[in-house]
């Protein structure tokens, strides 16, 4: 792609990105959405292979019936209400199609099944950016809504997402799909605390993307995309499979490291709330995520294959690992002792 | 159906207006079986006895049969996802190097292929398949006749082919191989000399791609002598019913639907092909990651 057209498509993305969270109108907070979908489509179908064609489709048809429906939310609160301020939605049928619109922009299940796929269709940093950047907007409309929606639906959908993203995420053998389940687990303790602490689904979504982002960035320079191509690609940068190993322990939660922060918020403020019982499910049901998160470091770093790679990108002299790798693997991983300033500056 | 007919007659009868007869005749080929009014036929298709919604058997106790033996596919499903990808443990899937898919030792084996050939157009090919001797191969033969048919819109003619019949799993879902692992085709097969093409099908989600068909060809000795012949996944040209496209790109292994073997070389004559087994290769040498247009399409300025 030209760099011009990268260019505008970028800027579109961030500018989608600033006008929905920048908004209290409905119908801005849609615009900004809709330029969003709009800018990363060619970015996904970037390389015209039949299943990026797919991925950007199947991800077409489902952001446009998310936004159709977030409109349509939006309206019929207006007809009751007399206003389209975001921060004012009253009806509790708006709120309940709205948060089915925004559980389909972000891939909540039952409205996850484009996510993987998507995923996996695209190339790597555009996938890094539909785990990351797609996120901020229907996330800040959740939180500026938090207090008007029904947190039995927000409950039920979380436990289902960390529920299916750990159980489906288990047999997976390309990377993205894996990424792609630790997506939807991470968004459902972003979605089950909304209702009772917002502070928190933020933490967890800053914590996620930096977290995310390294990971993917990592897996961008080793150019792998498969479980197998992982195995070998210790041969070039030794030091980045071990980080690597670190940041999925990270992504899955165990302390000392930073991925650990917003669980045990989310569990503490869950408690609190009288939620034990879903404090519980949740906390054992991630351990169907750690379970795909330590095969994942295994293969990175723990294990020795018994063969070379044959993987040609692998061999290629290889750039020296971006700066921007090294500063978010370091905070990916030791941010957890500061956690009481973290949970000051949210 | 019927019952709107009725409806109509009655109508006739008790209004007794010519206006309704007029009615009832122009809705008359609507309304009646559609047997007689069906759309173009090809020439070498039978012509339809029964509609499809009139083969459904209501039948309770076949239902329950057809619920148990869908709910036992589920459970040995549960039990192969329990296992690990594929059905066997990671360590297999990190390790193998080798995986035989299809091997021809008994009819069940050939229940799994799909043959088929130019009648369908109209054509006069034959091809059949047995088990070869001491049940050790499949046996594909017949005979390619590139005669046309003569419906007018037809111009070639004359190709048989073998495809396997893509996996479903419990309730009729779509399965998909996972060859990402391995990137060569390994095929033992005993030819005739006859060139043959090998076609992968990938069948993807939406049907605009729906041909979408990655080839390469087989050439085959003659000899008497078994050939191993491996084609790596690399060569596999991309084309979309039958034309071969400018865009070219490897072929993603993560969701294979069938594979399939295809003759139609332009000679007429008897043909046969015995295959082995068909199983699949990572070849370690081979380096390669695609063999066409390597170059770089958009050169920055």
């Amino acid at each position: 792609m030209t760099p011009q057209a990268k260019l505008i498509f970028t800027t579109s993305l961030l500018l989608g990105t600033t006008v929905t969270i920048s908004s209290n109108h409905w119908v801005t907070a849609w615009a900004g959405l809709e330029i969003n979908t709009l800018a990363i489509l060619p970015l996904i179908a970037k390389s015209h292979h039949p299943r990026a064609i797919e991925a950007a489709t199947k991800y077409f048809l489902t952001q446009a019936t998310a936004s159709a429906l977030l409109l349509f939310s939006s309206m019929t609160n207006a007809w009751f209400t007399g206003q389209w301020d975001i921060t004012q939605l009253a009806h509790p049928t708006s709120c309940l199609i709205l948060t089915s619109a925004i559980a389909m922009k972000l891939g909540l299940v039952p409205f996850h099944f484009w996510f993987p796929e998507v995923l996996q269709g695209a190339p790597l940093i555009t996938a890094l950016l539909l785990s990351t950047v797609m996120k901020f907007p229907p996330m800040s409309l959740l939180l500026m809504t938090s207090p008007s929606l029904n947190p039995t639906l927000l409950t039920c959908m979380a436990i289902f997402s960390i529920a299916l993203g750990g159980w489906m995420g288990l047999n997976q053998t390309q990377v993205r799909k894996i990424l792609a389940f630790s997506s939807i687990t991470h968004l459902g303790w972003m979605a089950i605390i909304l209702s009772y602490n917002p502070k928190l689904t933020l933490l967890n979504l800053y914590l996620y993307i930096t977290m995310t982002a390294a990971v993917f960035l990592t897996l961008n320079s080793m150019k792998t995309t498969k479980l197998s191509t992982l195995m070998t690609a210790w041969t070039k940068a030794p030091a980045l499979s071990a980080t690597l190993l670190l940041t999925m322990l990270s992504l899955a939660g165990l302390p000392p490291l930073t991925g650990f922060l917003p669980k045990w918020m989310i569990i503490q403020e869950l408690t609190k709330q009288n939620m034990a019982a879903a404090a519980t499910m949740i906390s054992l049901l991630s351990l169907l995520s750690l379970f795909f998160y330590l095969r994942l470091a295994y293969c990175a770093t723990i294990t020795l294959p018994p063969h070379t790679t044959n993987h040609m990108k692998q061999w290629h002299i290889n750039h020296p690992t971006n700066t921007s790798i090294a500063i978010l693997t370091i905070t990916s991983i030791t941010l957890l002792p500061i956690s009481p300033m973290i949970s000051t500056i949210i | 159906m019927a019952l709107a007919v009725m409806l109509l007659d009655g109508a006739s009868f008790h209004g007794g207006c010519c206006r309704h007869r007029a009615l009832l005749s122009f809705l008359g080929p609507l309304l009646s079986n559609s047997k007689s009014y069906s759309s173009y036929r090809r020439p070498g298709a039978e012509p339809k006895k029964k509609l499809s919604w009139q083969n459904v058997d209501f039948s309770f106790k076949k239902s329950i049969d057809h619920l148990k033996t869908q709910l036992s596919l589920l459970k040995e499903e549960s039990k192969d996802f329990l296992q690990g990808p594929g059905g066997h443990a990671l360590r297999q899937h990190v390790l193998e190097q080798t995986r035989v898919l299809w091997q021809f030792r008994s009819q069940e084996d050939l229940n799994k292929w799909v043959i088929s050939s130019d009648v369908e157009i109209g054509g006069k090919s034959k091809a059949y398949i047995k088990l070869g001797r001491n049940n050790q191969a499949a046996l594909l033969y017949g005979t390619l006749n590139t005669e046309v048919p003569r419906d007018g819109e037809t111009k070639y003619s004359g190709y048989c082919s073998m495809r396997s019949k893509p996996a479903v799993g419990s309730f009729n879902r779509k399965k998909y191989y996972d060859w990402s692992n391995f990137n060569t085709l390994y095929l033992r097969v005993r030819g005739d000399g006859r060139p043959w093409m090998v076609n992968i099908y990938t069948d993807p989600y939406f049907s605009h791609q729906k041909d979408d068909l990655y080839s390469y060809f087989m050439f085959t000795r003659g000899g008497p002598y078994w050939e191993e012949i491996k084609i790596p996944f690399s060569k596999f040209f991309f084309s979309s019913r039958g034309r071969v496209q400018d865009n070219q790109h490897p072929v993603w292994l993560d969701k294979v639907r069938t594979l399939g073997f295809t003759i139609g070389d332009k000679v007429d004559g008897p043909f046969q092909l015995e295959i082995d087994f068909i199983g699949l290769l990572n070849d370690r040498a081979h380096t390669e990651e695609f063999a066409y247009e390597t170059y770089d399409k958009n050169t920055p300025v």
